[in-house]
């Protein structure tokens, strides 16, 4: 276990800690105990792929502020993939869950139905040495911070160690072109490279995007709405994809969705992908042989120079029905505290690499030292649809699979210009003026 | 009128009136409405207020968890300039054309047998009704794993069984990823089908067949002049339903392709449902949706007059 609440040995010795670290912290942050707080308030949240990170929400947070205010929080856990039709449902009835998590570009899209928390993102921010910038292109809308920012589930490179070796390479290769060259002579040796390129969540989006911005293709100019992916930048990138896909990968990844790429690579089919940290977390507790010969690694750079990642950030909301809006203002100042928020980052190593600069060099960075490219991403992470800003054609973008499908469908055969044209039509009717 | 002859006016007048609202209520047309209003209240409530919400909400621009502006058709033109939409459309008549004629045509084949004298023959026809009964997430699940491109139990069998190389690639490849779907659609709906038409055969008086033989007709004739022509109606009753419930299909899809390869296995209600939770356009996922309607309409409206004709 990585977090240091549970390495400490003394039980009764912990919680006696943890009680005084909470109460001096609450103290000192004026949480204003028993001030006609309401008894209780909820927050949605989805299930954690790890498992000591939800619990430790549970059996710390949960009792510690409970102990210090009085005040009880609800954690009400939806299951994997639902939590946006949650939201939604919420959201639209204004009834339900005081808070609630987000992923994306949600505090954009229900942007109405939440509470500006600027006065407490400021405040967190100032405490915890600032925040990331990329956490900003998530959160604030129309210059109002509708959620505090969490973290990022970044997705990088993972690949095999033993076997890149094999081929000849030591460390992982630096531009896109080294990498085709690589994933060739590894394929040739059967192990091939597996890459999503289905309708997944996450595992398309994360090496697609910025793979379009390493070549200096853009869907659409930062005004949000001159559609620019028609663009020799963007058949560039579609090209070398192509052969990308046709040289390095099986046919199989067209039809991935987000778990295939993990089960590929820890079941020793493919040697390099794109994913979050959860294959070398799954490595470690159940292939060992396997987690000892992966690593992690940043995007390769393109023609350019240049190396993009994408920005999946987590973040948090106060729906604008609360009855006691600073109550939950209260609890989300509470929560973001560096104790509080240290220990619940902690909890899952780096998986949620902290928006905080306070935490650029945490312990949290140490107990794995193959996670830390995952901080290093965050200077150049940016969320579909960059450079525009986050806007409801960018959701539609997402949601209609454009990128990701120009890519597949070139991948599957069809030519440059047809799925450019094809993008093209698309982007021009999503981004069409109001 | 006196004090007495008050206590004595009110039960005379409640004893008038009861007998007549019994009357009233068992007159036939009364009773029917009765009997009637509880299930129209609970449609109206749960289908039609939703229907009537929904063409609604197609007309206007309407964001999540924002307040819409009415843009007439503005949608559907919209949906009508998507090449995706249109891939959609020609997905989902595939879909629907191949998975209800193989489910048709399978389902008759296992009603027939099912109809022979066996034994064991109630277990078999409770076995064949278990695709039907499992919840369709979890028996989706299971073919995820019969078709995952990494440890298709399939792909085994023909490397193992020296067959392939390696086998096709179920849900990477487009034409595959939808061949599969049909499949395991037709899998899920063929007892469907088998039981209904099962049920259908057995109400086929056994005289029919006797004079049939009697008459010198074999094995086919019966099926092709006896059968066939008196299990029409329910075939067609079957094939409505199925015409539905195939068109509008989204678990199976959902689960297991989520609409890719590229769009190659998008189906109406998948589609409809990415652009309006994904995208959180209300609007433009109900058009969508809605698109569905006329296309399916008709083909139940011709279902229906050929049914009347016939």
């Amino acid at each position: 276990m990585t977090n240091a609440v549970h390495a400490l040995p003394d039980n009764s010795r912990r919680q006696f800690l943890k009680a005084t670290t909470f109460g001096v912290a609450g103290a000192a942050l004026g949480v204003r105990p028993g001030v006609a707080a309401p008894k209780t308030m909820s927050i949605m949240h989805e299930n954690s792929f790890i498992k000591t990170y939800d619990e430790y929400f549970q059996k710390t947070l949960i009792p510690a502020y409970e102990q210090l205010t009085g005040v009880k929080i609800k954690y009400e856990l939806v299951s994997v993939g639902g939590l946006q039709t949650r939201v939604t449902t919420v959201a639209e009835t204004g009834s339900g869950p005081d808070m609630t998590l987000n992923f994306f570009n949600w505090p954009f899209l229900y942007e109405e139905k939440y509470v500006d928390v600027g006065d407490v993102a400021e405040e967190v921010g100032k405490k915890s040495g600032g925040w990331h910038d990329a956490a900003k292109e998530a959160v604030i809308v129309n210059g109002k911070w509708k959620a505090i920012p969490f973290g990022n589930v970044g997705q990088l490179m993972n690949w095999r160690t033993d076997w890149f070796k094999e081929a000849g390479y030591d460390k992982f290769p630096d531009t896109w072109d080294e990498l085709l060259e690589a994933g060739i002579k590894l394929n040739a040796k059967g192990h091939p490279f597996g890459f999503e390129l289905g309708h997944g969540f996450g595992d398309n989006h994360g090496w697609l995007y910025p793979l379009l911005w390493s070549y200096g293709g853009r869907e659409v100019e930062p005004d949000g709405k001159t559609v620019v992916i028609d663009s020799a930048e963007t058949a560039r990138a579609v090209d070398f994809a192509r052969t990308f896909f046709q040289k390095t990968m099986l046919e199989d990844v067209l039809g991935w969705t987000d778990p295939n790429n993990n089960k590929a690579y820890l079941s020793g089919q493919i040697s390099c992908t794109n994913n979050a940290e959860s294959i070398l977390w799954a490595a470690k507790r159940d292939f060992p042989e396997i987690a000892k010969a992966t690593d992690q690694s940043l995007n390769p750079k393109g023609p350019g120079g240049q190396r993009f990642h994408i920005l999946a950030p987590w973040s948090h909301s106060i729906f604008s029905h609360t009855p006691d809006q600073q109550a939950a203002k209260d609890f989300l100042r509470w929560l973001m505290e560096p104790a509080q928020v240290g220990g619940w980052y902690a909890s899952a190593d780096s998986y949620y690499a902290p928006f905080l600069h306070a935490f650029d060099d945490a312990p949290l960075w140490h107990v794995e030292p193959r996670n830390i490219p995952y901080r290093e991403s965050l200077a150049t992470s940016h969320l579909p649809g960059w450079p525009a800003p986050i806007s409801r054609a960018s959701s539609e973008s997402v949601a209609k699979y454009v990128v990701v499908d120009m890519f597949a469908k070139a991948c599957a055969g069809k030519s440059t210009k047809e799925v450019i044209a094809d993008a093209n039509t698309q982007l021009k009717q999503i981004y069409r003026p109001a | 009128m006196s004090a007495h002859s008050e206590p004595i006016a009110l039960p005379a007048t409640r004893r008038r009136l009861l007998p007549a609202l019994r009357e009233w209520t068992e007159r036939e047309e009364v009773f029917s409405l009765l009997m009637i209003l509880p299930p129209m209240a609970f449609l109206i409530a749960l289908v039609g207020y939703p229907f009537v919400y929904g063409i609604w909400l197609s007309l206007e621009n309407r964001p999540v968890a924002q307040p819409g502006t009415f843009i007439g058709l503005g949608n559907f033109i919209t949906d009508f300039h998507d090449p995706t939409f249109w891939q959609v459309v020609q997905n989902t008549f595939v879909y629907t054309g191949v998975a209800t004629v193989l489910k048709m045509v399978g389902g008759l084949g296992l009603a027939l047998v099912m109809n022979q004298a066996f034994r064991m023959k109630n277990l078999v026809r409770a076995v064949l009704l278990l695709p039907f009964i499992v919840p369709t997430v979890l028996s989706t699940i299971a073919w995820m794993w019969i078709l995952d491109p990494s440890f298709s139990v399939i792909n085994w069998l023909l490397v193992h069984g020296g067959i392939a190389d390696r086998g096709p690639s179920w849900l990477g490849n487009g034409s595959w990823a939808m061949f599969s779907l049909i499949v395991v659609n037709t899998w899920r709906g063929l007892p469907f089908y088998a039981i209904t038409l099962l049920a259908g055969l057995q109400t086929i008086p056994l005289e029919l067949y006797e004079a049939a033989t009697i008459d010198g007709a074999g094995a086919l004739d019966r099926f092709r002049y006896v059968t066939l022509p008196l299990l029409k109606p329910v075939v067609f009753i079957v094939t409505m339903f199925s015409l539905i419930f195939t068109f509008s299909d989204f678990q199976l899809v959902y689960v297991l392709t989520r609409g890719g390869p590229a769009n190659a296995t998008h189906l109406f209600a998948t589609y409809a449902f990415d652009i309006a939770m994904s995208g959180g356009q209300f609007g433009l996922g109900a058009s969508v949706a809605l698109a569905m309607l006329p296309p399916l309409a008709l083909l139940i409206i011709a279902l229906a007059l050929y049914l009347r004709k016939a």
